[in-house]
């Protein structure tokens, strides 16, 4: 509960008339002063929020009637609450900031001095994790219950989605292929759109290899031609197109079978009245029970791909960590060749850890 | 000849249940996707609790990931119904950031864009209001005939029916077309016209003054608690406009003024938005004659715009109340925050305080009264 925000802004700019007023009407808070736009702007501890905030309400000299706007923001180390007055009856202005650290995110309420307030504080309660203590009533307002998140810090960022699509869609195929392929006899062959896009990856792949290698023309067409029979044979005896592996739990089967069991764990302890947290709790007990039934002797079949991830969720992953060190190099603003860099360097940890 | 008791042996006593009614989020009367969860005592709402979100798109979150420029087809899907005036919110906050200053013409169109906007807004709001109360279809159809008007004239200029995405900071994406006074003059005419038919409509309708008058009153004072705006503010008495206030672009310039209620109930709301209409006819007319040719977009605009450090909360007079954009800049081409002060997220937050102890058949039109658009509330 350190001023270390107050103190923090040294060199301030000119104080307006009203941060002289508010520095006249309440000695002793530290009133930090930053340059802005419309509204003159003042950043105030926290320990002194609650006596500014009902002074700002009621002195007759500032009577801050209206709340038209409260925001937070997400500084990577602190979060930020802002808000905006207007006094209908002076006509004047003024936007006050308070920060809070991310590990104690909390702030008083002033829903009981502006009911405007009452909306505001419990969006941005469920954005940013702010908690607004003595709130009446903190409940998610636009996202639904037990989130797990703060959707606008910046520590939640949006995945590229093309990027994210790319690896996700060639990974769907790619097991499509393998729950084809581990179905065994049964299984359809290849179709001749599969093989021919099979052929054609072959090709570009020999005849990049061949160039990167130097070869003459002749040569890399030697080198293709050597490809494509290969796969040809492959293909004859039945390598590419279906060998038979044991046939594991499908993923719908999979996913329907934790569906079952969370909605039957869910409906217990709600028959024994537990509040939320347990229940939450006592769920997730049950998920993890199932997981390691599955992994274990339960069902022998789905051992297999359970034992590493599964290529969609490794591509998941992936995308994952990258959106997060870009954002992250956004966030620092580096530049766009150190951002590269940056995203490279992530990149590798990730592939390093997956071999370990 | 005995006479018969008729009073119920202890009518006092007996027990009545509080009863939940949900309403929506599939409903006609909530404009949208919104819910409301009352609670009621025989007729009598005895509690309200609106349920919003059904429409959280992450409108404030993507615009961080976006280029400036790139952020303002988001704010025309904010308040649906009045996008020039949400864009005129971003750009003018986008050129404070900056220090771009828009040339004069397209400060002219832009106002006249935005008072034509504001006026398409109210007469959805009448049309739409109008089949709340119970005068089904006339009044409907008599708004949604000029407002047509309006959106062709408005796709004639950008290509668009709604999400127009024209404004641009430091102009308009492009110049509006040769024939856009004489256009312009013509719609305007006979929106007069079409604003008066509406009037003749609604103002001494005797269904409204039955069910509008002196219900849900609200004190300045309370508006004010609630952080209301726009036309529900001024309905109670209060002659507050941002557009006078505080006056932005070039607003204080042209001759209108503030319409006003008295009690704040209903009734008042609707004739202050009817006023509304007249005035934002007048300020269009006389941008008509004052409108200065010249270029439409400031010189010197890198195809990149990066603002310095610093932070404005730019907010305009939308027909909702008023619109506001908070926006941190950290010397990026994107903003770092970007809020949306939207109006009728502010005005519905209130709902609970205009609802409770009226009947249930009235809260329809108090829902109706702040005049919700979803895109606004849920972001």
């Amino acid at each position: 509960m350190t001023q270390e925000t107050v103190q923090e802004a040294a060199p301030p700019p000119e104080p307006g008339p009203l941060a002289r007023l508010l520095q006249e009407l309440l000695p002793g808070v530290g009133f930090a002063i930053t340059v802005t736009l419309l509204d003159e702007t003042v950043t105030i501890g926290r320990d002194d929020f609650t006596r500014v905030m009902e002074t700002l309400k009621g002195h007759e000299r500032l009577r801050f009637d209206y709340l038209r706007c409260l925001s937070g923001a997400d500084y990577l180390t602190e979060l930020e609450t802002v808000y905006h007055f207007y006094s209908f009856e002076h006509g004047h202005k003024l936007a006050v900031k308070v920060r809070c650290p991310y590990d104690d995110p909390h702030v008083p309420t002033v829903s009981h001095l502006w009911a405007a307030a009452n909306w505001h504080e419990r969006e941005t309660h469920e954005m940013y994790g702010i908690v607004f203590d003595g709130h009446p009533d903190l409940r998610p307002l636009l996202t639904e219950e037990g989130l797990g998140y703060f959707p606008l810090r910046k520590s939640h960022p949006l995945a590229d989605i093309e990027e994210w699509q790319e690896g996700y869609l060639s990974a769907i195929d790619e097991a499509k292929r393998q729950a084809a392929s581990a179905g065994g006899e049964a299984a359809p062959p290849m179709s001749k759109v599969e093989i021919a896009q099979a052929k054609a990856k072959l090709m570009k792949e020999a005849r990049d290899k061949a160039r990167a290698e130097g070869l003459s023309p002749e040569d890399e067409k030697a080198a293709v031609r050597a490809a494509i029979d290969k796969f040809q044979e492959d293909l004859e005896s039945g390598a590419v197109g279906g060998a038979a592996a044991p046939a594991p739990m499908s993923k719908v089967e999979l996913a329907q079978a934790k569906a079952k069991v969370i909605t039957k764990a869910r409906s217990e302890a709600r028959g024994q009245g537990m509040t939320t947290e347990d229940e939450k709790a006592f769920v997730a007990e049950a998920i993890k029970k199932f997981s390691e039934e599955q992994a274990g002797g339960g069902a022998p079949a789905a051992a297999a791909p359970k034992k590493e991830m599964s290529k969609i969720e490794l591509a998941q992953a992936k995308a994952k960590v990258i959106t997060k060190a870009r954002n992250e190099a956004r966030a620092k603003g580096m530049s766009t060749e150190d951002e590269k860099k940056f995203v490279a360097e992530a990149l590798k940890n990730f592939s390093a850890e997956q071999d370990a | 000849m005995a006479t018969i008791d008729y009073t119920i042996p202890g009518e006092h006593d007996l027990e009545t249940l509080d009863i939940h009614v949900n309403v929506g989020p599939q409903h006609p009367a909530t404009h949208g996707v919104f819910r409301m969860v009352l609670t009621v005592d025989g007729e009598v709402v005895t509690d309200v609790d609106p349920i919003i979100g059904y429409m959280h798109r992450g409108n404030e979150k993507l615009p961080e990931n976006c280029d400036f420029r790139q952020a303002i087809g988001f704010h025309d899907r904010t308040d649906y119904l009045a996008q020039f005036n949400t864009e005129h919110c971003y750009v003018q906050a986008v050129e404070k950031l900056t220090g771009i200053t828009p040339t004069e013409r397209s400060e002219y169109i832009r106002v006249i864009l935005a008072e034509l906007n504001r006026i398409t807004s109210h007469q959805m709001f009448v049309g739409a209001f109008s089949t709340d109360v119970g005068i089904f279809g006339t009044a409907f159809m008599y708004a949604f005939r000029d407002r047509e008007l309006i959106q062709d004239f408005f796709e004639e200029i950008t290509g668009e029916r709604m999400m127009y995405n024209y404004f641009r900071p430091g102009g308009v994406a492009w110049d509006v077309p040769d024939n856009f006074r004489e256009r312009c003059r013509q719609v305007i005419g006979q929106i007069k016209k079409g604003i008066s038919d509406l009037e003749g409509l609604i103002v001494n309708n005797e269904v409204v003054l039955a069910r509008c008058c002196g219900l849900s009153r609200m004190s300045t004072a309370d508006a004010i608690n609630w952080g209301v705006s726009g036309p529900l503010l001024r309905a109670t008495g209060l002659e507050y406009d941002l557009r006078k206030a505080e006056p932005y672009s070039i607003y204080d310039r042209f001759e209108f003024d503030i319409p006003t209620g008295k009690d704040g109930d209903i009734y008042d709301r609707v004739i202050v938005r009817i006023e509304e209409m007249k005035q934002s006819v007048r300020i269009v007319e006389q941008a008509l004659l004052r409108m200065p040719d010249g270029p439409i977009m400031a010189e010197g605009l890198k195809r990149v715009l990066r603002a310095p450090e610093g932070e404005v909360y730019m907010r305009v007079e939308g027909p909702r109340g008023e619109y506001g954009v908070y926006l941190v800049a950290t010397g990026a081409d994107k903003p770092y925050r970007h809020r949306v002060r939207a109006a009728s997220f502010c005005n519905l937050s209130a709902l609970r305080a205009m609802s409770v102890g009226n009947y249930v058949s009235d809260v329809v039109i108090i829902l109706g009264s702040i005049d919700i658009v979803l895109g606004e509330v849920d972001r």
